[in-house]
């Protein structure tokens, strides 16, 4: 049974002046168990809303949402899938323990069993030592590694990341990319991601989907089958970075 | 050509004047308190004792007025009306700001309702408690709480705008329900808010307190302050007004201080 599955998905936005804007077009993705797949696209190509579409955040107007085989508004099990966002968005009153305690808050759970989940997360991202920090306490680095330590505290099957580190700097953010793909591994996650930037699609992805804007649509489905980890100054990924901007650019050159 | 430095780069920055640290604090302070004790000694010396008795008489009238048995009663029984309607006040605005900060549309229909109550003056309210309470403690509890409620829910109301967009955002993805959103987001964006909120509300329904004690109540310090005005006891109303100083200021720096300091400790110091 696939993880995510988009089947003839289309989205229009209303507006306030003028007709309706058409975000996507029907939009068909099957995304199998312990897959990364990464939505690449230009802004503007309707690739966040289709990340909030398998969130369950955006209804689609028209095509199906289904989620380990559930149609996504009978979908109950919240836990399951978390989302990650570009910016940290730690609760600046919480330490950082307590942030990553946030993930299991939406539901009941004994207090015991959820100190141990939260410990146990924060180890697992390395960040046992820093549970008291408050966020202002911490770098960029580590506050990205307490976001993604409450993504993964509720031991979710999916996590979908919007621009995942796009904030970080570039060294740090190699450091959270090779720690993404560990996690995801050990605990046989499926990881969507969305983003802009090439060269992370290729270093995380083994499915890279490319969308088209103005509607979002398809473009091109680009599987990559190089050996993880993959050193982004290395050959093969050069290669693929440079077919997957080609795509791209072609993309532009319709608009 | 050489490039010149000027002149004011090169000299060394100038001394920071020694007028910090604790030490200089309290000597400032101590400065500032004799300077005020030499006017009121200068003006007392050319002013009949009912216009304005001098430092040592008003201090003669509050040692003795402290050992009086009537004192800590009084003083006990205007504290738990103040607090009585502070605490009501609270109860009520804190809960209220939060929902009409959370719900756009009960916000927008209650916020004439806020508007008019705030122009309404503190002394109309405590003529309105005592036609409806007479000689009672809910006169006193009524007018404060007519005072602090408003300010309360204000500051929340206002504080509930400074909620991230991006927390709630969060909030959702993780399917959190709208009870626990309050409790969990909301509530602590606008604390900073509810307690500089709840600070105003004290101090103007500790003040407003008096004034309804003195037109409504048969006990406390306001209505003590009364009777030593009818008097003509100048120096009775000196040593009630250095008692509610006093008490005000331990509030300020034995309560307040302390427990705003405990509260946002997780806020970055600005140095």
């Amino acid at each position: 049974m696939n993880a995510v599955e988009l089947e003839r998905v289309s989205k229009w936005f209303g507006r306030r002046d003028g007709p309706p804007l058409h975000v996507l077009d029907a939009v068909d993705i099957a995304i199998p168990q312990h897959a990364i797949v990464a939505l690449l696209g230009a802004s503007g190509c309707g690739k966040s809303t289709l990340l909030n579409m398998i969130a369950g955040l955006v209804e689609p107007d028209d095509g199906a949402v289904r989620l380990n085989g559930i149609p996504a508004h009978a979908f109950r099990d919240w836990r399951a899938m978390t989302y990650m966002f570009q910016e940290d968005r730690l609760l600046p009153w919480r330490t950082a323990a307590q942030n990553v305690a946030f993930g299991l808050e939406a539901g009941s759970m004994g207090r015991a069993e959820r100190a141990r989940r939260v410990e146990e997360t924060l180890a697992l991202v390395g960040l046992a030592s820093f549970r008291d920090a408050f966020p202002h306490e911490l770098s960029g680095g580590m506050r990205s590694r307490v976001a993604l330590a409450r993504s993964l505290v509720t031991e979710p099957k999916i996590l979908l990341l919007d621009e995942p580190f796009s904030k970080l700097d570039p060294d740090i953010r190699a450091q959270m990319h090779a720690e993404l793909l560990r996690i995801a591994r050990l605990r046989a996650m499926t990881l969507v991601f969305v983003t802009h930037d090439v060269e992370e699609a290729v270093v995380l992805a083994d499915h890279v989907v490319v969308l088209h804007p103005r509607p979002g649509r398809i473009g091109e489905v680009r599987a990559i089958a190089l050996a993880y980890p993959r050193d982004p100054l290395s050959e093969a990924v050069s290669e693929e970075v440079r077919r997957l901007r080609i795509s791209l650019s072609a993309a532009r050159a319709r608009c | 050509m050489l490039v010149r430095t000027p002149p004011d780069l090169l000299r060394a920055p100038p001394r920071a004047v020694a007028w910090r640290g604790p030490a200089a604090a309290i000597l400032r302070r101590s400065a500032l308190l004799a300077l005020a004790l030499i006017a009121w000694q200068v003006g007392a010396q050319h002013a009949p004792s009912f216009v304005l008795p001098s430092p040592a008489r008003v201090w003669s009238a509050w040692s003795s007025l402290v050992v009086q048995p009537s004192f800590s009663a009084d003083l006990g029984i205007t504290l738990g009306r103040i607090g009585a309607g502070f605490a009501l006040a609270t109860l009520v605005g804190l809960p209220l700001g939060l929902l009409l900060g959370a719900s756009r549309a009960l916000g927008s229909f209650f916020e004439p309702a806020l508007t008019v109550i705030n122009t309404v003056s503190s002394t109309i309210w405590a003529i309105f408690a005592l036609i409806w309470f007479g000689l009672s403690n809910w006169t006193t509890i009524f007018v404060v709480f007519m005072t602090a409620m408003p300010l309360i829910l204000t500051n929340v109301w206002q504080g509930t705008r400074t909620v991230s967009a991006e927390h709630l955002e969060l909030a959702r993805t993780f399917r959190m329900p709208r009870r626990k959103v309050l409790t969990k987001i909301y509530l602590p964006t606008i604390l900073p808010a509810f307690f500089s909120g709840a600070r105003l509300a004290f101090g103007f329904g500790a003040r407003v307190s008096l004034v309804a004690e003195s037109l409504g109540a048969s006990s406390g310090i306001g209505y003590r302050l009364r009777q030593a005005a009818d008097l003509v006891q100048t120096d009775q109303v000196f040593a009630w007004t250095l008692t509610l100083v006093v008490l005000m200021l331990g509030l300020e720096s034995l309560v307040l201080k302390p427990l705003e300091r405990h509260l946002f400790a997780w806020k970055k110091r600005v140095a």
